[in-house]
C-alpha cells in the first residue's frame, strides 16, 4: 500500500514532533436495480491517506487520494498545524500496545472472493423472494460487498493493520391496490457471507402486505413497541451525541454533569463494545491505534462513563476508551461509538403486550433535537397491538417525546437484536408515549 | 457501433477551519482526485471509479466489461439516452479566490464571528460556540465516447455558526449559516456578524420556548421551512428515476391540478444559489424546470435516460463526488405569490414555524415529515408565545391543496440533500406560506 515510513520521516524533517499516517484501501462491488430489475453493476476502488502532525504543540491534518500528492499532503498538514497556537490539552499520539485484543468475525475471505456473478445471484434471489407476495413491486434493491484494509502508523512506533469485510442487502417494495398504497423496506448487514437475503425479501413484502388497509387512530398516550429500526434510529440521532466526551466537554450534551445519576430505567445496562464478535464497529484498535475495549456507559440505569478518544481523555487526564473513530481517511479521528448493546431482561415483548402500538420504523429521526432529546417523528408500518399480536395497520401516525424520558420508561426488551447503525437494537416496549394521528 | 461510455474526472481540494469555544479546533486541507466511468451495454450500466485519473483507460475497460457481463446474466430492455442539447452554458467566475486569502485572515474573520456571539451573550447563558468555515474547489471534466466534452471550475464557500445556551437543566442550540457557489465574495453576500447574533438570540429564545401542542392547526411556514417542505414533499417525488421505479405518488398526475392555484414550484440550477451548476453530471447544460404551475403538475426532473423514456429535458443528473449520477434537485422553490408577509399572517389563528432541522419523505406513499427549529403560537395574525421542537407531517397531494396563502418574499437557504447515500449541495426556497389544517406533532 502506501509507504507510511517515508511520509512519517518527511513530517519529522519538516518540523513535526509527532506524526501519524492513516491509510485506507477499499473496494466495493455493488449490483443494484434500475426500475425494478438488476441493471447497474459497480466496482469502486479507492486508496487514500490522512496525515496528522503535531508541530510546536498544535495539531494539523490533511488528506489525499492522489498518489502524486502524498508529500504535498504532509506539507499541508504542517502548514495547518503552524496556523494554530499551541494546545495545552494535546497530549500526543497513541503509544504502542504490548498486545492488541483479538477480535473475531470481522473478516471473511469468502466476501473478498464474491464476484459479479455471485452478487447478481444473491441479489436476484432476494428480489425474487420479495416478489413472491402477490401485488408486490420492488422499487429498489441493492447488494454490496465491501473490503477494507486500514493501516495506522505513527512516530511512537504504532503500526497496526486491520482487514475487514461487510456485505449488505437492501430491498424497498411497494403494493398499490385500488386507492391503497403501502411500502416497506428491509435490509441485513453482516461481516460474513452467512446472510439470509431471501428472508430479507420475504420480510419486506410481508410487511408491506400487512400494512395494506390501514386506518387512522385517535390521539392517545399508550404503550409503544419500538421495533429495532425505530429504536435504533431514535437513539442514533439523540443518545449517541450525548455520550461523546467531546460534546460533554464543549457544553453540548444533555448528560453533562450526570455521571453517577440515574438516567435510565433500573436494570438497564448500556455497553459500548469494541470487541463484539462480528460487530460492525469491532476491531483490535480504534482509528488512532488505541486498543479496543468494552466500556459500560450506563450500569443498572445509572450513567457510568462517556466515550473518549485520546484528545478528550488527555483533557481530563484519563485513558482513552478506544473511541477515536474516522468516517474515512479524509477526517481526523473524533469520538464515536463502536457497537452499542443493551443488557436487560429479554422476553417476548409483543406477546406480553395486551394493548398498544407497534412501530416498525420512523421517518425523520435525524430531525430530533440532540441537545434536549426531544423528538417528534412520523411512523412507518405501524400496527395496533391487541392481545399480544399485530392487528390493524395504522395510517399515518406521529409519536413524540423525549429520548431521556423514554430511557426511563422502557419496561420490556425483545431478543431480536440486530445492528441498526452502530446500535445493536432490539424491540423495546416503552410506557406511555404520545401518539398523534397523521395526515 | 462502439460501446457507449462517459467519464467524469475531478481534481480539487477542500479546506476546513473549525473554531470551537473560542479556540481553533481543526485546520485541514484535503486533496481529492479521481475518475468515474459509466458504460452502457444493452440494458445494463457498468460503473467504476479510480482515484488516479491517469488510470482512466483501465477504468473504462473495466466498466465496459462489467456492463457486458451484467447484460449477459441479467438482460433488460435497451437503455436509450436522450441527446445532449447543443450549446454551452456560461460558467460563474469567482471574484475572490479563497486560495489567495491567508489562513490567518480566514481565522480572524471566524474570530470576529466568535467575538460577536460572546458579546451578544447578555445574560451569560452561552455554554458553547462553534464556527465552521469551508472552501472547496473542483476542476471538472466530462466527456463521452461519442466525442462531447466540457470542462469547468466550481468553487463553493461558506460558514456556519452555532451557539448553545443553557439555563437550569435545559440546553438549546441556535444555528445560522451561509454557503454559496463562489469564492471569498460569498462573505460580501451575507452579514456574518448579524448571523452570529441571530444564532445566539435563537438559542436564548428556545430556552424560554414551551413544548409544542399536537394536533391539526393552520400553519404559517417561513421561507426556510417552506423551502424544505417543497424539497421533501414535491421535489423528491418529481424525480423521474423515482417515478420509473414506481415509487412516486406523483406518477400519472402530469397535466392534473394537484395543488392550490397559488402554488408554482420550480427547480433552477442556473440561479446563483447553493444548488447552482452549469452542467449536470452527464455533461448536459443546466436549465430551469417548472414542476408545478398554478397547481398543475407540469414536468418531472430528468436524466438522459428518464428523458428518453418519459419525455422532457435532461439536465438534472447529479453525483456526489465520484458516485453514480442520479436524478436530483438543484435550487427548488415555491415561486412568489401576491401577498406581503403581513397579509399572509392576517387574521390567522394557528402556529408560525421557522427554521429547519431537516425532513424526510416516503415518495411512494407521499408521506413526509419535517421539523422546525422554532415556532410561535399565532392569534388573530399576531405572533405570541414561543414553542419548540415542532414537527409537521403530511401527505403530499393533500397538503398541496391546503396551501391557502403565498407571500411575495421568496428567499433561499442552503442545504445538503442525501438521496442515494450521496450528499449534494442544494438550495431550497419559498416565500412565507399558509397551510390550512396541517398535522403538527409536539411533545406537550
Amino acid at each position: 500500500m502506501i509507504n507510511t515510513r517515508k511520509l512519517l520521516d518527511l513530517a519529522m524533517r519538516l518540523g513535526a514532533s509527532d506524526a501519524e499516517v492513516y491509510a485506507m484501501a477499499g473496494k466495493i462491488v455493488t449490483v443494484e436495480t434500475e426500475h425494478g430489475e438488476l441493471g447497474h453493476a459497480e466496482e469502486s476502488i479507492s486508496i487514500g491517506a490522512g496525515i496528522r502532525v503535531i508541530v510546536d504543540g498544535a495539531e494539523g491534518y490533511s488528506s489525499s487520494n492522489d498518489p502524486t500528492k502524498y508529500e504535498d499532503t504532509v506539507r499541508a498538514a504542517i502548514a495547518c498545524a503552524r496556523a494554530r497556537p499551541r494546545d495545552p490539552a494535546l497530549k500526543g499520539l497513541a503509544h504502542p500496545w504490548d498486545k492488541y485484543p483479538e477480535v473475531r468475525g470481522t473478516f471473511d475471505q469468502r466476501v473478498q472472493e464474491i464476484g459479479l456473478d455471485q452478487s447478481v445471484d444473491i441479489a436476484d434471489r432476494m428480489i425474487k423472494a420479495a416478489k413472491e407476495e402477490e401485488g408486490v413491486s420492488v422499487t429498489a434493491a441493492k447488494f454490496s460487498s465491501i473490503m477494507t484494509d486500514a493501516v495506522i502508523a505513527n512516530t511512537n512506533g504504532i503500526n497496526v493493520e486491520d482487514r475487514e469485510t461487510v456485505i449488505i442487502g437492501y430491498v424497498d417494495v411497494i403494493i398499490k391496490e385500488k386507492d391503497d398504497v403501502s411500502t416497506a423496506f428491509e435490509y441485513d448487514i453482516s461481516r460474513s457471507i452467512e446472510l439470509d437475503l431471501e428472508s430479507v425479501g420475504h420480510r419486506a413484502s410481508k410487511l408491506a402486505r400487512n400494512s395494506i388497509g390501514s386506518q387512522p387512530i385517535k390521539e392517545q398516550s399508550c404503550d409503544v413497541l419500538l421495533g429495532p429500526h425505530a429504536f435504533g434510529d431514535l437513539l442514533e440521532a439523540t443518545l449517541l451525541s450525548s455520550i461523546s466526551a467531546e460534546n460533554v466537554q464543549k457544553g453540548r450534551s444533555g448528560l453533562m454533569g450526570k455521571i453517577g445519576q440515574p438516567i435510565a430505567t433500573k436494570g438497564l445496562t448500556i455497553i459500548d463494545d469494541g470487541l463484539l464478535e462480528g460487530g460492525l464497529g469491532s476491531s483490535p484498535a480504534d482509528d488512532e491505534g488505541v486498543a479496543s475495549q468494552q466500556t459500560t456507559i450506563v450500569k443498572d440505569g445509572k450513567l457510568e462513563s462517556f466515550l473518549y478518544d485520546l484528545y478528550t481523555a488527555g483533557k481530563e487526564g484519563r485513558k482513552s476508551t478506544g473511541n477515536g473513530i474516522r468516517g474515512s481517511y479524509s477526517t481526523p479521528p473524533k469520538v464515536g461509538p463502536r457497537n452499542i448493546r443493551f443488557e436487560f431482561p429479554r422476553s417476548d415483548v409483543l406477546k406480553e403486550t395486551d394493548q398498544g402500538i407497534y412501530v416498525n420504523s420512523i421517518i425523520g429521526a435525524h430531525t430530533a433535537n440532540p441537545l434536549s432529546g426531544d423528538f417528534s417523528v412520523e411512523c412507518r408500518n405501524a400496527f395496533i397491538v391487541e392481545g399480544g399480536t399485530l392487528a390493524q395497520p395504522i395510517r399515518s401516525l406521529m409519536i413524540s417525546g423525549n429520548i431521556f424520558d423514554l430511557l426511563r420508561k422502557i419496561d420490556g426488551m425483545g431478543s431480536d437484536d440486530r445492528p441498526v447503525g452502530t446500535i445493536i437494537s432490539p424491540t423495546v416496549r416503552v410506557k406511555n408515549i404520545k401518539a398523534t394521528p397523521g395526515a | 457501433m462502439t460501446d457507449f461510455y462517459d467519464v467524469r474526472e475531478i481534481r480539487g481540494y477542500t479546506t476546513a477551519i473549525a473554531y470551537d469555544n473560542g479556540e481553533i479546533d481543526e485546520v485541514s486541507t484535503h486533496f481529492l482526485s479521481g475518475a468515474a466511468v459509466r458504460a452502457i451495454i444493452g440494458g445494463s450500466y457498468g460503473f467504476t471509479t479510480v482515484d488516479d485519473p491517469a488510470n482512466v483507460k483501465d477504468a473504462i475497460s473495466a466498466a465496459i466489461t462489467l456492463a457486458k457481463r451484467l447484460d449477459g446474466i441479467s438482460p433488460r430492455k435497451k437503455i436509450e439516452l436522450k441527446a445532449i442539447p447543443e450549446g454551452k452554458n456560461e460558467v460563474y467566475m469567482i471574484k475572490k479566490n479563497p486560495a489567495d486569502i491567508s489562513l490567518m485572515h480566514k481565522q480572524e474573520m471566524l474570530k470576529a464571528v466568535e467575538d460577536e456571539m460572546r458579546s451578544r451573550d447578555r445574560r451569560g447563558l452561552l455554554k458553547s460556540t462553534r464556527i465552521n468555515y469551508s472552501e472547496s474547489y473542483g476542476h471538472n471534466i466530462h466527456y463521452t465516447s461519442d466525442g462531447q466534452r466540457i470542462e469547468y471550475d466550481l468553487y463553493r464557500t461558506g460558514f456556519s455558526c452555532s451557539a448553545v445556551a443553557g439555563e437550569g437543566s435545559s440546553l438549546q442550540a441556535g444555528r445560522r449559516s451561509f454557503f454559496n457557489v463562489g469564492g471569498f465574495e460569498v462573505f460580501d453576500q451575507c452579514d456574518p456578524l448579524a448571523l452570529a447574533r441571530e444564532a445566539v438570540d435563537e438559542a436564548y429564545e428556545l430556552l424560554s420556548a414551551k413544548s409544542a401542542p399536537s394536533g391539526r392547526f393552520d400553519v404559517i411556514c417561513d421561507p426556510e421551512l417552506a423551502g424544505v417542505f417543497i424539497h421533501e414533499a414535491v421535489g423528491h417525488a418529481s424525480e423521474a428515476d423515482t417515478v420509473l421505479d414506481g415509487d412516486s405518488c406523483l406518477e400519472g398526475h402530469t397535466g392534473e391540478q394537484i395543488g392550490s392555484e397559488l402554488v408554482t414550484v420550480r427547480d433552477d440550477p442556473t440561479l446563483l444559489k447553493y444548488g447552482y451548476y452549469p452542467y449536470d453530471s452527464e455533461g448536459v447544460p443546466s436549465h430551469p424546470t417548472t414542476l408545478i404551475e398554478k397547481g398543475i403538475m407540469k414536468s418531472y426532473l430528468n436524466s438522459r435516460e428518464t428523458a428518453a423514456k418519459l419525455g422532457g429535458k435532461p439536465g438534472n443528473a447529479r453525483a456526489g463526488g465520484l458516485a453514480r449520477p442520479v436524478v436530483r434537485m438543484s435550487n427548488t422553490f415555491i415561486d412568489n405569490g401576491m401577498l406581503s408577509k403581513d397579509e399572509v399572517f392576517e387574521g390567522v389563528n394557528g402556529i408560525y414555524l421557522k427554521g429547519s432541522r431537516g425532513g424526510q419523505v416516503n415518495t411512494g406513499e407521499g408521506v413526509f415529515q419535517f421539523n422546525a427549529v422554532m415556532g410561535y403560537l399565532v392569534k388573530d395574525g399576531q405572533i405570541g408565545e414561543h414553542i419548540r421542537d415542532v414537527s409537521l407531517s403530511g401527505n403530499t397531494l393533500k397538503t398541496l391543496k391546503s396551501i391557502a396563502r403565498v407571500g411575495n418574499d421568496l428567499d433561499f437557504h442552503s442545504g445538503r440533500c442525501g438521496k442515494a447515500g450521496q450528499g449534494v449541495p442544494v438550495g431550497d426556497g419559498s416565500p412565507h406560506i399558509l397551510i390550512k389544517d396541517a398535522v403538527v406533532g409536539g411533545s406537550s
